[in-house]
């Protein structure tokens, strides 16, 4: 099975040759697609692209750490509009914006973490709450952010590659996930990301160890808030737009519903519940176009609610996946994929 | 291993059901049956009431279908939900540029929203007609392919203070508008008509969209002595504002955007409150159109319960653009289209006045008349047709 | 001067609107120490469903007051019944989860309900006319909503403190185990905090539909200051939620009064992070720490 014969096998980043393989597999297949999908479909990637690299740091705080963030659109925007601004208003080019932007953020996320030292489940959840609206907040009045309508983002530039195109933004934002995702496989593998992990299990215990809990708490805000702050970056220029209004409490919400519909404290997990939710996000709406349950609902909605309410489906369908999730498997996706992988490795007993 | 397969194996099916067969066409959203044309608006969310332009374009479009389409094709019609959120519009647009394909796009409620995608649709070479808000970026800088509609804004505001202090003898005029773009064009409308004066207004009174609380508003409003408040906000404040104020013992000649020129539902929602009301509507509620419309409402779509002037709306919005279509003729491609539309001047035929596109000019309707809120909402013109002749 | 006491007169109103949403949370806090996200969309509904019966079925207005209670009543139990019970053991940020969810589901059939528009929501008590004092105007519905504010609070503290279901459910909070351990029938009282959690709700939905029209919308914002007023007087305190209820409308309508418009609504999330910072568990509760 998955014995490990010493410490080094434990942390070696590929368990397996065929694991291995598989990776290499994967990465060309990822290279590979602008050539096979149309324009649009790849747009769909990008954004679920990016929002994996959220779902990913997220993960890292409130899977592995055990803290919980609902603010973390207020990061989100944090990178976004700073890479903007940096990119138009200071000048910077972007192979040094979006880093920099990333690392604001994650400053953000630091300021943030410190009053998690105190503050624990609920309270602390309402405490980033507050933090998301906050920012929200104050972003649309500043002046220099552009207020309600926004910024129009510049195309990326790298060196003299303007990158106007939706492949050769896939390019960029695929090969930044891809890099965040094996960095933070990579983290749970080293000190900081056992001792996340032993947070969450018991703090005290933890501490006990030796564990610095301060520090190491903050900076699970801080990456977590890194790789939000950098997936916003990258969102503004798929969007090739930042407006205040984006980063709203339900995107917060999204954020926590796709790595519990994932599962916590796995990154594949992540990127499969933010699949998930992106997808279902953009097709809910037009849902009265669906081949069978279309005219179905459309039905009911005459009937017994009012007709142009069906777009409300969305809402009601993340809710009810929200719930189900928690209540029949706390684990989510990965949490199914780990059942059925066990149930066929222990077949037939 | 099993990790890696599973990925990729989600992966292809998520994408096989993205992937469409899109027609190859010479011109993009026009076939010899079809024209394609879409629209996003909010259909859920706070902007939700704004989602009844949508509609009404829709069955608009079926009614020009029904009466034989335009040289021979019938319009199909897309309507995508964007919860006034820009982002899920850029989503929308890419949509219909480069998955469905349209042909041009109509209406699509939202100035921050179609901000998000106006250089896109304008790099595709994508005709759109009607953006149903008065702002600038529409024709500021000038677009070949973007044709405005609604009268702008400030224009608008301007004729209001203007009719404030001239006709309504109204000396200190306060402004209530929404912190965003929209309420601060508004804004800027009232201040140019001030500044040209030498006059100031009283009072500055920003609102957020979210806000549900105006008493402090209301007080702002009281305590600057205020004679006239010209309000640039939603439906929604307009009616609290209202009632706060009354509350505090305000109540001064209330006047009001366009935008909130459904009098019978403001009557309604303000239970009596909007009478004497005096808004500034570019939509002719005495054309006979209005009933040619509503009857192809019971018609095609019983069961629209609101009627009012935003579901009208996206009959308005989308006249022009039907106009444009039939002029281009048979040959139908996006400059064919510009070439037609252009070629509108003066035109009378349709809820709204005087619609006049020239080669450098694409803002169609300047004019707005002003009207009274009457006996159970009823909408009393007062004024003509008032033309904005400054600079 | 008179704006100051207008500003004052102002704030104890919507003052009033918030403690009541926060007592409402307060009391599903108070026994199983979940927020409750869905506060908000469950007296948004109740809400609706007096409007139904105003409007739709012409029923007398006491009489829909009556309908409507039960009926949140029962939609609060419901809820406890058909999301909170069936999940094992949540962990909080599990319950927190649920509670999100249940707010999209109720918003989402709401807004398929009932569309988009305003409507008037009509009670007995005037919103404009009222009667002055010195210069301010103390409006009919201030009068009902504050001293409304005043009894549920009154009630609910008497409630908690004297009747075996109060104290019982006191105990359900601090030890769940020794609770059912002594013969609570613990899960009965669960439903039983959300129901009443939910006729709060629908008290606080009601007085403030009139002033702010009615709309799924509507709670959105309330529920947020709601629990803002919470978190400053104390999430197990019921008298500290109505009293961070009336500080944070006096603070809004201040700092909106005089200090900047635009930045008003900022000021509760600011109250929200200060506040956790500086004394996490409210101004009128005891800070227990938790021993190993």
């Amino acid at each position: 099975m998955d014995m490990k014969r010493d410490y080094y096998e434990d942390i070696q980043l590929f368990k397996t040759k065929t694991v291995f393989a598989g990776t290499l597999v994967l990465l060309a297949f990822l290279g590979a697609l602008p050539l096979l999908v149309g324009d649009y479909a790849l747009y769909l990637i990008n954004l679920i692209a990016i929002h994996s690299i959220v779902a990913v740091g997220l993960n890292i705080l409130v899977g592995y750490t055990g803290q919980i963030s609902l603010g973390h659109a207020g990061f989100f925007a944090i990178g976004a509009y700073s890479c903007v601004l940096l990119m138009v208003k200071a000048g910077f080019p972007f192979l040094l914006a979006l880093p920099v932007a990333g690392f604001i953020s994650a400053l953000f996320g630091f300021v943030v973490g410190l009053p998690s030292l105190r503050l624990e489940g609920p309270y602390l959840a309402i405490a980033t709450l507050g933090f998301g609206m906050a920012t929200t907040q104050i972003i649309s009045h500043a002046g220099f952010t552009g207020g309600h309508m926004g910024l129009a983002a510049p195309p990326i530039s790298i060196g003299t590659l303007v990158i106007q195109t939706g492949k050769g933004q896939y390019a960029v934002i695929m090969s930044i996930a891809v890099i965040m995702t094996i960095a933070a496989v990579n983290l749970l593998k080293t000190r900081v990301g056992r001792a996340f992990v032993a947070i969450r299990d018991s703090e005290i215990a933890a501490e006990a160890m030796g564990i610095n809990l301060s520090w190491y708490k903050t900076l699970a805000f801080a990456v977590s808030a890194f790789y939000t702050g950098i997936a916003g970056a990258l969102m503004a220029f798929a969007l090739q737009h930042v407006s205040a209004g984006s980063f709203n409490l339900i995107l917060s919400i999204t954020f926590l519903a796709m790595i519990i519909v994932g599962g916590l404290g796995s990154v594949m997990g992540s990127i499969l519940g933010a699949a998930l939710l992106t997808y279902l996000q953009l097709k809910l709406q037009i849902i009265q176009e669906a081949p069978v349950i279309g005219p179905f609902l459309t039905e009911i909605s005459v009937r017994y609610f009012t007709r142009e309410g069906l777009p409300n489906i969305q809402s009601i369908v993340v809710g009810a996946i929200m719930i189900a999730i928690i209540i029949f498997e706390p684990r989510g996706i990965n949490g199914i994929y780990l059942r059925m992988k066990r149930y066929w490795t222990m077949w037939p007993f | 291993m099993k990790r890696a397969s599973l990925l990729i194996l989600v992966l292809s099916i998520l994408l096989a059901g993205t992937m469409s067969v899109s027609a190859e066409e010479k011109v993009r959203g026009v076939t010899d049956s079809e024209i394609l044309i879409g629209q996003w608006g909010p259909q859920t969310g706070p902007a939700a009431l704004w989602g009844a332009v949508a509609r009404g374009t829709g069955v608009f479009f079926e009614l020009i279908n029904s009466e034989g389409g335009i040289h021979g094709r019938k319009i199909k019609y897309f309507m995508r939900d964007d919860a006034y959120q820009p982002a899920k519009t850029k989503a929308i647009g890419k949509e219909f540029v480069e998955d469905i394909g349209v042909f041009s796009i109509v209406g699509g409620v939202g100035t921050s929203s179609g901000m998000a995608v106006r250089d896109y649709l304008m790099q595709n070479n994508v005709p759109w007609v009607g953006p149903p808000t008065g702002s600038t970026h529409w024709i500021d800088p000038f677009q070949k392919y973007l044709f405005s509609i609604y009268p702008l804004y400030w224009q608008e505001a301007f004729l209001l203070t203007q009719y404030a202090a001239e006709k309504m003898d109204k000396k200190k005029i306060a402004f209530f508008y929404q912190n965003d773009d929209y309420g601060k064009q508004g804004l800027d409308g009232a201040r140019k008509y001030m500044d040209e004066k030498g006059l100031k207004l009283v009072a500055e009174v920003p609102v957020e969209v979210a806000d549900t609380d105006l008493k402090t508003h209301a007080l702002k409003l009281k305590e600057s002595g205020a004679e006239a408040v010209i309000m640039w906000v939603l439906p929604k404040h307009a009616a609290i504002i209202l009632g706060a104020s009354k509350a505090a013992g305000f109540q001064p000649q209330w006047m009001a955007s366009s935008t909130l020129s459904d009098s019978e539902m403001m009557f309604g929602v303000t239970k009596g409150l909007w009478k004497d009301v005096v808004f500034a509507n570019f939509m002719d509620v005495d054309s006979p159109l209005i009933k040619k419309y509503l009857d192809a409402t019971d018609k095609f779509a019983p069961q629209e319960k609101y009627r009012g002037i935003f579901y009208l709306a996206g009959f308005l919005f989308a006249e022009p653009l039907v106009e444009g279509l039939k002029r281009a003729g048979k040959d139908l491609n996006p400059d064919s289209f510009v070439k037609a539309m252009e070629s509108i001047k003066n035109w009378n035929n349709w809820l709204g006045h005087d619609c006049t596109f020239t080669q450098n000019d694409h803002q169609g309707m300047k004019s707005v008349y002003l009207a009274k809120c009457g006996e159970n909402g009823k909408t009393i013109k007062i004024s003509d047709w008032l033309t904005y002749t400054g600079k | 001067m008179n704006l100051f006491w207008d500003l004052i007169i102002g704030g104890l109103s919507i003052g009033a609107c918030y403690a009541l949403v926060a007592l409402s949370m307060v009391i599903i806090y108070k026994t199983s120490e979940v927020p409750n996200f869905a506060q908000g969309e469950m007296a948004m509904i109740s809400t609706f469903v007096a409007f139904e019966l105003v409007s739709g079925f012409s029923v007398g207005f006491w009489t829909t007051v009556a309908i409507t209670l039960a009926f949140a009543f029962c939609l609060g139990c419901l809820l406890e019944l058909a999301f909170v019970r069936p999940a094992k053991d949540p962990s909080v940020l599990g319950l927190i989860v649920i509670t999100l969810g249940a707010e999209m589901i109720l918003y989402g059939i709401a807004g398929w309900k009932w569309g988009a528009q305003q409507h008037p929501f009509v009670v007995p008590f005037s919103e404009y006319d009222g009667f002055s004092l010195g210069g301010v105007t103390i409006t009919e519905i201030n009068l009902w909503t504050f001293v409304t504010s005043l009894v549920m609070m009154l009630l609910l503290f008497l409630f908690f403190r004297f009747t075996k279901v109060g104290v019982a459910m006191k105990a359900v909070q601090q030890n769940a185990f020794a609770a059912r351990a002594m013969g609570i029938p613990t899960r009965r009282i669960l439903t039983f905090t959300w129901g009443l959690s939910s006729v709060t709700g629908a008290v606080a939905g009601m007085l403030i539909a009139p002033i702010a029209t009615l709309d799924p919308n509507m709670m959105l914002d309330p529920m947020l200051k709601g629990f803002a007023a919470a978190v400053l007087g104390g999430m197990t305190s019921l008298p500290g939620a109505a009293i961070g209820g009336y500080s944070l409308g006096l603070i809004e309508n201040f700092f909106g009064g005089y200090v900047s418009l635009e930045f008003k609504s900022v000021v509760a999330f600011a109250v929200i992070v200060l506040i956790l910072c500086v004394k996490p568990s409210g101004l009128f509760v005891k800070h227990f720490e938790k021993k190993v």
